[in-house]
């Protein structure tokens, strides 16, 4: 595992241990890439598409946070055609759903919002679809609503990688996926759910929050999770 | 059944399987993919099975795959001993006495013979079936499989696909003896990649590569996969290639399996296939009880066996990682690669997955050896593809070219060209994920590099004709609604993208598209393909760029004009026959109204649409039949025909005083505008009809005497009357519109002097100058252009004919000359380079001139004109053959060196016309490459403020009512941007009349006008065709389906 | 009502401000910029909107700030005027941007919302008012779907210093860089 590895990134020549993302060692050489589905201390899914980085003689964008950094890559991750692509990327999850951030609880500390702001968004072209998605409010202490939910699977990983419970996943597919409790059974019956809230914590928007939060009044602690990750990675 | 263990067992079996081929009794066997079943092939077996065992003759009776005709279905092959093997099509169960009755006396039925087959190359062993039958084609003379090569599918519809000893006897297993045999591995890769074999499944990889990639990995355990997940619409060749021959594709993985060191093999069919689920599992018991799977292969000490699994069916598990995910157990998304499945597939197991079709090429490169393989196709892409032609051409079934066959080859030759009455539009390759390409690239070859550069894709082969009954908006929508609702949804732009394009897209098939929705469907579809996670992503959009790219003006006539001329968006249109209307005639609004006897109304209803109605009445090319939806029960509304009745009821009747007041009535107030139409063609009077009645000042510049254009100097006094156009005339006078006649633009006034008198000028000049044509000898005295000679009778000038005039031309214009010739007391014969069903001319005409004595010469086209004393005599006329279809759909004539002599005292041209673009020079007006005026297609507006042209003039030599069309645009265009209100549905009045479907439908068949006897009407120029009597008319105004009327569908969305 | 112009000072920009479906947050925030409201006001003529005093959108608008959303037949002809009257059209505020809390009811029918309001959820009236009151349109929609917007500003409300920053920018003659560090996370949805 200690193998070095010399990557470019973005012209600047950077070490790193071979078998790390681009993401990594971006990240360790201090260029940060946009991304949402991706947190670390999860496995990455390299779904939300925003973390997409150009690879010198490769035709194709790919994902810097599955994508393993290897000897010699030359790596570029920020130009216009990416960031192109990442504000379009953004404007399809913001018309994809129903994204009030002004009566969000989440507002203010929403990774979606932040996104937007960081890569220049300040409208979307696309027509709303204006989905009618259910508010799950069965949980005694957390609320899953659905109108504010980007599908990244943050949550279903956290709680089968972290918790080992595996509560969450998504059913259906295309336009129609959604994040489903058990086989679809409301949060408040759930049988493995032990109640931990680490989906809430890890959750970038305001589709999974604690109940009673007023607008702007939920922000998230990822420290713990953060925490038993590194712990569950140093275990022999 | 005997195990396999040594070479002595193998070709113990061998011999079994051939006796069973080549039996020494008469062998039917009959095709049963589920081709064969879907069209009674169930039926004609059970049907041969009862009268063989009622007749107690001896044959061998077996089923067998399909041999790749499925149009022809069901396929029986008939095989006497010594004779060839015989395939008889579209077989019907009360057929199979007749094929039985003949095989003693070593006959078949040649009425149901389809082609022969003498001898068949298995690439792998050959089966000499025997000669006899001379007058049934070979195999390869029919134009379907002429220029195929079946290697892919070399056995399917020759060998009973249940019996493996069959498979042995024509070669099966040899080549997977051979390399066991053989112990090398590496050296079998070698071969493989120097074959040049590329994945079959669409990504087109380097299939060698990918076996080594495999065999150099570490792991405990490697798999194989098969990748039969079949999904695209119109795409079916894995299912044919697994139901025909599966022992095929058990050989060619347990090949692999060797190759590689993988121990494991799994197909992945998809679970909608059951009879390739019921044969591959027929298939693997088989195998394994002959020694050919399991453990100890051929008792070469090799372990492989091959699992099955049936896929649910979600056209994403085509993805190679999805498809592993699913096989795991998991929902079938797909994860990011790297790691490939070379490195961590199948439960984190080195993994390879092909294409079935790539199995199935293996073991006849190991057999033949990658030279034999390299020989086929192109240069990049080596060997066959296993094509499905479906769509709009008269064959359609399983076509296997050399890579690199151009597209042309597949569709005019296997597929037989357009089907009746229409051109092919563009084909669509690669399913969902390909792409459409025009009918004017189709000399591209199919092979992976040029597909892709054009767009498309090769994907898994399926191909899909479209003609001009298709949409390409609305196609565009199917394949992207196809790709939204298979997108598994994981990441962002597939999932969100797909969805925002069909929201697109649904929008413009509904009129209710934007002019930014073309640049932003572009820009999404480029991100969608450039950021998706998948290959389901990345090539989902391929269809709707293609077709933005090469169907831009499609999209815009949604857009811009909500118009669909395929008549496919049902919004677009209010039904097809006011679809195919140029002038977009309300034709069930008149009927009805006529059939409800309110004479006026429906005169009101179609004067307003049409301002020359009875003129059109009678020489419409009348496109509306061709979309009568009543075709489908009998014969179309005789619409044209009901049209005139009415108009000629009102304008040569008591009531057209009456009827002139109600138009004039509806003239809006003088808006002080002047305008000022140049060329009293039919393209001008529309103009000058609608402008004046929107309230504008109207003068009608012409350069001859009279008004009517075309219509008056160019269209016969038998077909139209004169004083027909007269009324017409009158009513437009009527409405204030001014006509100065003998002037001439660019000679005597300059559009200058026009800009200067004038608020807007509209161009609507006819196309009077004819079309060169290279003929020697057209300066003879007695070579006329059709159009003089047609002026010159017009005018009453003195002509000499002579005794025999020969026509050379194919159009209306060509018809009119020679019945007129007729007339005039002398022969008439039409020479045309193409065939009588490629004239453009109307149908009718063309068969009423034969009535009348008129001579046709086809596939002939002039070569000189000889003379004497500088006098016509005789012309030279070479005859042509047809070639390829070009751009218009048709075959292209060529000329032969064969050269005949027709005698005769006069040639007319009628090849076309021009306009005289004299008066461009210095106009300010700009002129296209092609030398066609430029004018924005839906405003008309050309480059010089104020300034709008129509008809001829921007559209070339085309027909009456498409003419009048520009007319009736211009007056729209012009009014609006004069007055800058949409003021021009304000004039058009409204009915109110029933608006119930009738139920049922009346019975009466069509009501056709009968020409005078050819004889009598020959003699003179009295209007050949009399008009439908009010019964007729009013019986054929109730044939009417009213396409017009819906059922409240959208309302009831949303 | 010509702008006074004293030789030697560029003309006044001709400025309007347009009040749809809105809770007039926007303008507030506007007003919000204090002090340096009179550093700006020399340099506009505000010739329409809820601040000032004018029956009739007028021609020739230099730059016309729309708060709201389009929500009912008057909000669509009013946007159309502005548009077809102003060089330069700016959405400001979520509403006019996203339509924000409008479009909260466009997952119902409007037949089913009104009625669910004026029929079902009062005593007293029992009807749908019709009369005096424009139309709903289907959907609130935000202010691009119905004309072209050359600036959008987020934010629920934009703060006054962006609000600021961009008016500034404006009568400076160019378009404002919402990358500029002194704005860059303020200029944000919600």
């Amino acid at each position: 595992m200690s193998q070095k590895i010399s990557v470019r990134i973005d012209g600047q020549l950077c070490t790193a241990e071979a078998g790390q993302t681009i993401y990594q060692v971006a990240q360790a050489a201090g260029r940060h890439i946009p991304a949402l589905c991706h947190m670390e201390g999860l496995s990455s899914a390299g779904s939300c598409r925003l973390c997409l980085v150009q690879v010198e003689g490769l035709g194709r964008l790919l994902p810097a946070c599955t994508t393993p950094a290897r000897d010699g890559m030359a790596v570029t991750t920020q130009s216009e055609t990416l960031a192109h692509n990442r504000r379009m990327a953004l404007e399809l999850l913001f018309s994809e759903r129903n994204h009030i951030c002004a009566v969000c609880v989440s507002n203010g500390h929403c990774e979606l919002q932040a996104l937007a702001c960081e890569l220049g968004v300040t409208s979307v072209r696309f027509p709303y679809n204006y989905p009618r998605l259910p508010v799950d409010a069965s949980h005694p202490r957390f609320v899953l609503d659905h109108n504010r939910c980007v599908l990244c699977t943050r949550c279903v990983r956290v709680c089968d990688e972290i918790e080992g419970a595996h509560v969450w996943d998504i059913a259906g597919r295309g336009i129609a996926s959604m994040l489903v409790c058990e086989l679809d059974r409301p949060w408040g019956e759930a049988e493995s759910c032990t109640g931990c809230g680490k989906c809430v914590q890890v959750c970038p928007t305001g589709a999974l929050v604690e109940k009673g939060r007023a607008v702007e009044e939920m922000t998230k602690r990822r420290g713990p999770v953060l925490h038993l990750a590194e712990r569950k990675e140093a275990r022999p | 059944m005997s195990r396999i263990r040594d070479l002595s067992t193998f070709n113990a079996v061998r011999t079994a399987g051939l006796a069973k081929l080549l039996p020494a009794r008469p062998r039917i066997a009959v095709g049963m993919g589920t081709c064969g079943a879907g069209n009674g092939a169930e039926g004609v077996f059970n049907a041969l099975a009862d009268a063989i065992h009622a007749r107690g003759l001896d044959v061998s009776l077996v089923r067998t795959g399909c041999f790749g005709f499925c149009a022809e279905e069901p396929l029986v092959n008939v095989w006497i001993p010594g004779m060839p093997l015989v395939i008889l099509h579209r077989v019907r169960a009360e057929q199979t006495g007749q094929i039985l009755d003949g095989l003693a006396a070593h006959v078949v039925p040649e009425t149901l013979a389809l082609c022969k087959i003498e001898s068949w190359d298995h690439l792998t062993g050959q089966i000499s079936y025997g000669h006899g039958f001379p007058s049934i084609p070979n195999w390869n003379e029919i134009s379907f499989f002429q220029g195929q090569v079946k290697v892919v599918m070399r056995d399917c519809g020759l060998i009973n696909p249940d019996d493996v000893e069959e498979y042995i006897a024509v070669g099966g297993y040899q080549a997977l003896y051979k390399v066991l045999i053989d112990g090398m591995p590496e050296l079998a890769i070698e071969q493989i990649k120097a074959s040049r074999l590329r994945g079959r499944g669409g990504a087109g990889f380097s299939t060698g590569a990918k076996l080594e990639f495999l065999h150099k990995a570490r792991g405990e355990r490697k798999f194989l996969i098969c990748n039969a997940d079949e999904g695209d619409p119109g795409a079916y060749m894995n299912r044919n290639e697994i139901e025909g021959d599966p022992h095929a594709l058990l050989e060619g993985m347990t090949i692999g399996g060797y190759l590689t060191g993988a121990t494991q093999g799994i197909i992945y069919v998809r679970a909608e296939y059951p009879l390739a689920v019921q044969r591959l599992n027929a298939a693997l018991a088989t195998a394994r009880d002959y020694g050919l799977l399991g453990k100890d292969i051929l008792g070469r000490g090799f372990d492989f066996d091959i699992q099955l699994v049936e896929g649910a069916g979600a056209f994403v598990c085509g993805e190679e990682t999805a498809l592993i995910a699913s096989l795991e157990g998991r929902a079938g998304r797909p994860r990011p690669r790297p790691p490939f499945p070379a490195e961590r597939g199948l439960w984190g197991c080195p993994t390879d997955i092909n294409n079935v079709e790539t199995w199935f090429n293996i073991a006849p490169i190991i057999a033949r050896g990658p030279a034999w393989f390299t020989e086929m196709g192109s240069n990049k892409s080596a060997g066959t593809k296993v094509i499905s032609l479906v769509g709009k051409v008269r064959n359609t079934g399983l076509v296997e070219f050399p890579l690199g066959t151009p597209l042309a080859k597949y569709i005019y030759d296997a597929g037989g060209g357009p089907m009746p009455g229409h051109v092919v539009k563009a084909v669509q390759t690669g399913g969902p994920s390909g792409g459409c390409i025009p009918r004017e690239m189709l000399d591209t070859p199919v092979d992976y590099e040029t597909l892709g550069k054009l767009g498309a894709i090769m994907g898994s082969g399926g191909m899909v004709v479209m003609d001009d009954d298709n949409c390409m908006v609305d196609v565009a929508r199917y394949f992207i609604a196809f790709t939204r609702s298979e997108s598994c949804g994981k990441c962002t732009p597939c999932r969100v993208g797909l969805d925002k394009a069909l929201r697109t897209l649904t929008r413009i098939t509904r009129g209710e598209g934007r002019e930014e929705d073309l640049a932003a469907l572009d820009e999404l579809g480029r991100m969608i393909q450039a950021t998706s996670l998948c290959g389901l992503g990345q090539s989902a959009p391929n269809s709707m760029l293609t077709a933005l790219r090469h169907f831009r003006d499609e999209f815009e006539d949604h857009i811009r004009a909500h118009r669909c001329h395929a008549g496919v968006c049902q919004d677009l249109a209010l039904s097809p026959c006011e679809n195919t209307c140029p002038l977009h005639m309300n034709i069930p609004r008149f009927l009805e109204l006529y059939r409800e006897g309110r004479l006026a109304e429906a005169f009101d209803s179609v004067i307003m649409d049409n301002p020359l109605p009875a003129s059109t009445g009678r020489v419409c090319q009348h496109p509306c039949d061709s979309r009568c939806r009543r075709k489908g029960t009998d014969e179309a509304v005789n619409m044209r025909e009901v049209h005139r009745v009415i108009a000629d009821a009102v304008l040569l009747g008591d009531a057209f005083e009456e009827s002139v007041a109600r138009i004039l009535a509806r003239k809006l107030p003088a808006t002080g505008k002047k305008i000022a139409v140049v060329g009293a063609g039919p393209t001008g009077l529309t103009a000058a009809f609608y402008l004046a009645l929107l309230g504008h000042a109207v003068t009608v510049l012409e350069q001859r005497p009279e008004p009517g254009g075309m219509l008056r100097y160019a269209l016969p006094e038998y077909r139209l009357p004169k004083a027909v156009l007269d009324r017409e005339v009158e009513i437009i006078r009527r409405l204030g519109v001014g006509f100065t006649f003998d002037t001439s633009v660019g000679k005597t006034t300059t559009l200058n002097d026009l800009e200067a008198a004038y608020d807007a000028v509209f161009l609507s000049i006819g196309t009077w100058k004819e079309s060169h044509v290279y003929v020697p000898g057209t300066e003879l005295s007695g070579v006329w252009p059709a159009l003089t000679f047609l002026e010159d009778v017009a005018c009453d000038k003195p002509l000499d004919l002579g005794s025999h005039v020969v026509v050379i031309g194919g159009g209306n214009a060509a018809i009119d000359c020679a019945r007129t010739v007729v007339r005039k007391g002398a022969a008439a014969t039409v020479v045309y380079r193409r065939e009588r069903k490629d004239m453009p001319a109307i149908v009718e005409e063309v068969a009423e001139a034969e009535q009348e004595g008129v001579q046709f010469r086809f596939l002939a086209s002039p070569h000189r004109i000889t003379g004497e004393h500088g006098t016509v005599k005789a012309i030279e006329v070479l005859k042509t053959r047809l070639g390829e279809f070009d751009a218009s759909g048709r075959r292209r004539p060529i000329d032969t060196d064969e050269v005949r002599v027709v005698p005769c005292s006069a040639v007319i041209l009628a090849v076309g016309e021009d306009v005289d673009r004299d008066f461009y020079a210095g106009s300010g007006l700009t002129i296209k490459e092609s030398g066609i005026l430029e004018a924005d297609r839906y405003t008309l507006e050309t480059s010089r403020h104020n300034f709008y042209a129509g008809g001829d003039l921007i559209a070339g030599a085309s027909n009456v009512s498409n003419a009048m069309s520009y007319g009736k645009n211009a007056a729209r265009n012009i009014d609006e941007r004069l007055t800058g209100e949409k003021r021009f549905d304000s004039i058009m009045p409204s009915f109110a009349y029933d608006q119930t479907v009738p139920a049922p439908p009346s019975t009466a068949r069509r009501h056709h006008a009968t020409p005078a006897p050819a004889a009598t009407r020959a003699q003179t120029f009295e209007e050949v065709m009399p008009a439908l009597i009010p019964e007729e008319a009013c019986e054929e105004a109730a044939r009417c389906l009213r396409c017009d009327i819906r059922e409240p569908i959208h309302a009831a969305q949303n | 009502m010509s702008a006074t112009t004293s030789p030697g000072t560029p003309p006044r920009v001709r400025l309007a401000t347009m009040w749809l479906d809105g809770c007039s947050g926007c303008h507030m925030s506007l007003l919000d910029i204090d002090e340096a409201l009179v550093a700006v006001a020399p340099r506009i003529e505000m010739v329409y909107g809820p601040l000032v005093d004018a029956q009739e959108f007028p021609e020739n608008v230099d730059v016309t700030l729309i708060e709201g959303a389009v929500s009912n037949h008057d909000d669509l002809e009013h946007v159309r005027t502005a548009r077809a009257r102003s060089r330069l059209l700016v959405a400001l505020g979520d509403c006019a941007v996203t339509s924000n809390v409008p479009s909260m009811r466009n997952r119902w029918p409007v037949k089913n919302l009104l009625e669910t309001i004026y029929v079902a959820g009062t005593d007293t009236g029992r009807l749908v008012p019709t009369e005096g009151v424009p139309p709903l349109l289907k959907k609130s929609v935000p202010l691009h779907d119905i004309v072209k917007i050359d600036l959008h500003v987020p934010g629920c409300p934009p703060a006054a210093p962006v609000i600021l920053f961009t008016l500034t920018a404006l009568l400076d003659g160019h378009m404002p860089d919402f990358t500029d560090p002194c704005v860059v996370s303020k200029v944000r949805f919600g």
